[in-house]
């Protein structure tokens, strides 16, 4: 394995972190506010030591798809470390499980809280807490990808680790070139967002992190109510971009290259977009007599739909005493998820549906038993092997449930909590139901349980096997005698 | 709308059709040089493959629809290159790709049939060049016999000059003599452009001293290079006879190349129907039906009377191991055809004497034509060879108009290191430079060096 090689990934991880930590400084130069100084500190200090392990250049680049899961692996736990540092030491959230469970939800997009009183944070730690998420939305290697020239091809490993989707293509030849793109479009409509916030009269902090909250389809709000006490306007302009931040960045692409009627032809997205409308429909009718207009019943499924959907994760009312048939749809919702290749989490809708091609061809398979067929996608045909591999990441994300399902039963909580909890923490979302719903938080878990539920949220960001691979012994045999063999040379 | 392109100076959008080897040797060498690749095959697990490794796109499709192209990114492309194992697929993906404009296409054809035809069929077909990796394999096969001295001949100045690759045995004149001393005592016509001691790879001044064991690669005119190796005591006789094992189609061009230039040639081939097909084309040579690996076949025919000995068989291993044996049983010159180029170290290690790699030959030839699109103006490449298992390049320009570096003697411009004008050629003539000659329009300046990536004559300077 190429050990130096994931040492200057890690550093070059910490020096991009350390970079990005001193935004919340500027917030606090702002505010006046004296946490700055920590985090100055903390920023210089990752700076510090990312320097010191990027001076020497490993002479072999070659990543393979091993060191390519390590490093992400690797990258994700050191990322959410280092970023929980600044709450221990400002105090604000001063028990070390309680701030690494906080950032690891932020950086993974998931939005889990454990604090009882949002606003009690200063606004350098708000802002940091949701600039974990825009950061981890599009992805940090990603980021060291596009500013980072890295020679060698095989940096794609890199990238196939931590993007979401059954396939990573790129859309231009060079890695580079199509991180760069990619976080264009991101950026690109983060600030529109930020735009359309400010121009319905929204504090320019608010729309920022907000706007965070959502691009990295993350979460985490600055009040306690979430989104309850916003006005409609920015509610459906926050629900519109969730939506947009669901779906593959493929189609803003092709929208870029005038290639506009590719974009709609995609099957992903018809699906996507569909789903939501069908589900939005089916709440706004089973929940249209608990309000007063039909238009805020409207308003509210819409914009819990997108946010649930998009593995967002804002509440703009407490869906958890909506009737059963509505909180239904939205665990439904929960368990699909966003597009392949957006920020979102979850399945994925391009998995979904090609499980279901499955279902269709297995069906006629039985009608014709020599029929033979495969199954397609934009029209072209999937290879055996990506189903297989969707086949194993059905199997695996059950089984991660279930095991993490079990773990927090032990605790003794209502079924319903339990598992809307794991559920919300695997794909990304943050609340879930009852004990864990959308004015509640998951500070009363013990620490095995948050431990468990971090694990959850790295591997569903990660999309389950860089985590997993940090369990398999193979790895560690052949570096232990690595360094074994090292050892006696010299 | 071609000069709108040449301006982005981060490379050009090329296409490649077919991951074949050679497909994949392209991909490895263009993509270090920096231009956006494309590669589509029909086959996923190749592309899987290939986009693991490169940093490329993969497209999985027939290169030759319309339809295909296009996904792929033809409208953008500047050039498409089109190498899978079929002629007549490589020629109709470039004739697709001719109606999109500012792309230019080369294509791969290697049949005999049509390697006649090849200038009525790159101007009817409009290509921008057509590559025939058998046929130049064969050329440099032949150009080997012509000299069997040498380890390696490359021709430069449409064949005017030559560079000759040998190694310096022990007790030769050349051992201990320097580079200055060799010009003063034996010729001046003569210049030596590399050198390759342990691994290391120099471009010797004048105070170099030579030792046994040295390969060194020297340019000159054919002549001269001729007298320079007759003065150190080489044989320069072409050889008389030659022995081929396997009849395919390097085979085919080698025997003509080497039949025209009187030399006699036998082939020793499996296949009957094979080797019924070769005696109509190649009426005047020795063809065998029989199994070219087997020893007692080849003492029968005899291996230790022929003066050269080439297995170009389809298989390395089988190649390498008849070298081998050739080795042991005579001392004939023997040349060996690798087609595979993972392990191009373990044979390199292996003392073969002069070895072939046709998959390189065709990706030098590209190359120079690509490096000739990217170069700004004022010169133009023509032709590309690696040395010294990539280490060095020697590249041939055309000057075409005033720049920077013509009109000033030599000495006085500010050459990069590692680099090294090896001729000029004008009007006919070859001058070998001294620090007194200046370059001029229309010359041919050809360079060697051990750095990569020179497009443009002006980047010799530093």
């Amino acid at each position: 394995m190429n050990l130096p090689m994931i040492r200057y990934i890690l550093s070059q991880i910490m020096r991009i972190e350390g970079a990005f930590m001193l935004l919340p400084c500027i917030v606090a130069l702002c505010y006046g506010e004296k946490e700055g100084v920590i985090y100055l500190i903390t920023a210089a200090a990752l700076i510090a030591i990312g320097m010191i392990g990027c001076a020497f250049k490993p002479s072999n680049t070659m990543i393979y798809m091993k060191e390519g899961c390590i490093s992400t692996a690797l990258s994700w736990i050191l990322l959410s470390v280092c970023g929980s540092i600044p709450f221990v030491i400002t105090g604000e959230i001063p028990s070390f499980v309680d701030a690494l469970f906080e950032t690891v939800s932020g950086f993974t997009t998931t939005g889990a809280s454990i604090l009882p009183d949002v606003e009690s944070l200063t606004h350098t730690s708000l802002f940091w807490r949701s600039f974990t998420h825009w950061l981890g939305g599009m992805g940090v290697l990603v980021f060291l990808l596009a500013v980072i020239p890295m020679s060698g091809g095989s940096n794609i490993n890199l990238m196939r680790a931590e993007s979401p989707g059954p396939s990573v293509g790129k859309l231009v030849p060079k890695i580079g070139a199509t991180a760069r793109i990619l976080y264009k479009i991101y950026l690109a409509m983060t600030v529109v967002e930020i735009v359309f916030l400010l121009a319905g009269g929204m504090p320019v902090f608010d729309s920022l992190c907000l706007s965070f909250g959502t691009a990295g389809t993350g979460g985490f709000g600055i009040k306690s109510d979430s989104f309850a006490s916003y006005s409609a306007y920015t509610q459906w302009v926050v629900a519109i971009f969730m939506l947009l931040f669901g779906i593959n960045f493929n189609a803003y692409y092709y929208i870029l290259m005038h290639q506009i009627k590719r974009a709609f032809t995609m099957e992903e997205v018809k699906a996507y977009l569909a789903m939501i409308a069908s589900a939005v429909a089916v709440i706004f009718i089973s929940i249209a007599d608990k309000y007063e207009h039909a238009f805020t019943a409207l308003t509210h499924a819409f914009f819990q739909v997108t946010s649930i959907t998009s593995s967002t994760g804002y509440a703009s009312a407490d869906f958890d005493l909506w009737p059963t048939i509505a909180k239904y749809v939205l665990v439904i919702m929960m368990f699909v998820g966003a597009c392949a290749g957006s920020t979102g989490g979850g399945f994925k809708v391009s998995r979904i549906l090609i499980l279901l091609k499955t279902i269709r061809k297995e069906l006629s398979s039985y009608i014709h038993p020599k029929i033979v067929r495969k199954v397609n996608m934009d029209g072209k045909p999937v290879e055996h092997d990506v189903i297989r591999a969707i086949n194993v990441y059905l199997i695996t994300f059950v089984s991660v449930l279930m095991v993490s399902v079990f773990v927090l039963a032990i605790e003794g909580y209502d079924l319903e909590s339990t598992f809307t909890a794991v559920l919300a923490c695997l794909n990304n979302i943050g609340p879930g139901l009852s004990l864990v719903g959308p004015t509640c938080n998951y500070g009363f878990l013990s620490s095995l349980s948050k431990f468990i539920l971090m694990f959850d949220m790295l591997a569903g960001r990660l999309e389950l096997f860089p985590m997993l691979i940090l369990f398999h012994p193979n790895l560690y045999k052949g570096a232990i005698e690595a360094a074994r063999r090292r050892k006696s040379i010299g | 709308m071609r000069d709108k392109r040449k301006s982005a100076p981060q490379g050009l959008n090329i296409i490649i059709v077919g991951a074949g080897k050679v497909g994949y040797n392209l991909v490895e060498q263009l993509s270090r040089e920096g231009h956006d690749i494309t590669i589509i095959d029909q086959d996923p697990v190749r592309i899987q493959d290939i986009t693991n490794l490169y940093d490329v796109m993969g497209y999985v499709g027939n290169g030759a629809s319309y339809t295909t192209q296009k996904e792929a990114g033809i409208a953008d492309a500047d050039l498409i290159i089109a190498v899978t194992d079929s002629d007549e697929l490589n020629l109709l993906c470039c004739t697709i790709a001719r109606q999109f404009e500012g792309c230019a296409s080369i294509a791969r054809v290697r049949t005999p049939d049509y390697s006649r035809e090849v200038g009525y069929l790159r101007e009817k077909l409009g290509l921008a060049l057509i590559i025939n990796p058998e046929l130049e394999a064969a050329r440099e096969m032949a150009r080997v016999l012509y000299l069997p001295t040498a380890l390696e001949v490359n021709s430069f100045a449409h064949g005017q000059a030559e560079m000759v690759k040998f190694k310096i045995p022990e007790g030769n004149i050349l051992d201990g003599m320097s580079v200055a001393q060799l010009g003063a005592d034996i010729t001046n016509d003569i210049l030596i452009c590399g050198v390759e001691r342990g691994g290391e790879v120099n471009i010797p001044s004048g105070n170099f001293v030579l030792k046994a064991g040295d390969l060194i690669s020297v340019v000159s005119t054919r002549k001269g290079s001729k007298y320079f190796l007759n003065a150190v005591g080489f044989n320069t006789k072409q050889v008389k006879n030659a022995m081929l094992v396997g009849g395919g189609r390097s085979a085919y061009y080698l025997a003509e190349q080497l039949l025209h230039a009187g030399i006699s040639v036998k082939i020793i081939e499996k296949d009957r129907e094979r080797c019924e097909k070769l005696t109509t084309l190649l009426p005047r040579a020795i063809i065998i039906n029989g199994d070219g690996s087997n020893p007692d076949l080849l003492k029968e025919e005899g291996i230790e009377e022929a003066e050269a000995f080439v297995p170009m068989t389809g298989i390395d291993e089988e190649n390498v191991v008849l070298t081998l044996h050739a080795k042991q049983v005579s001392k004939a010159k023997i040349i060996t055809k690798i087609n595979r180029l993972g392990f191009s170290n373990v044979f390199n290690n292996m003392d073969l004497g002069s070895v072939i790699y046709p998959k390189y030959i065709t990706s030098e030839t590209i190359i120079a034509y690509v490096r000739a699109r990217t170069a700004a103006s004022g010169s133009k490449i023509e032709t590309l060879y690696h040395l010294f298992d990539m280490r060095a390049e020697a590249i041939e320009f055309k000057v075409t108009e005033e720049s920077e570096v013509t009109g000033i003697p030599l000495r006085d411009l500010k050459l990069r290191s590692n680099l090294l004008i090896s001729f000029i050629f004008r009007e006919g003539q070859l001058i070998i430079p001294t620090g007194g000659d200046i370059i001029r329009t229309n010359d041919t300046v050809m360079i060697v060096t051990t750095n990569t990536g020179f497009n443009d004559i002006k980047d010799i300077l530093k």
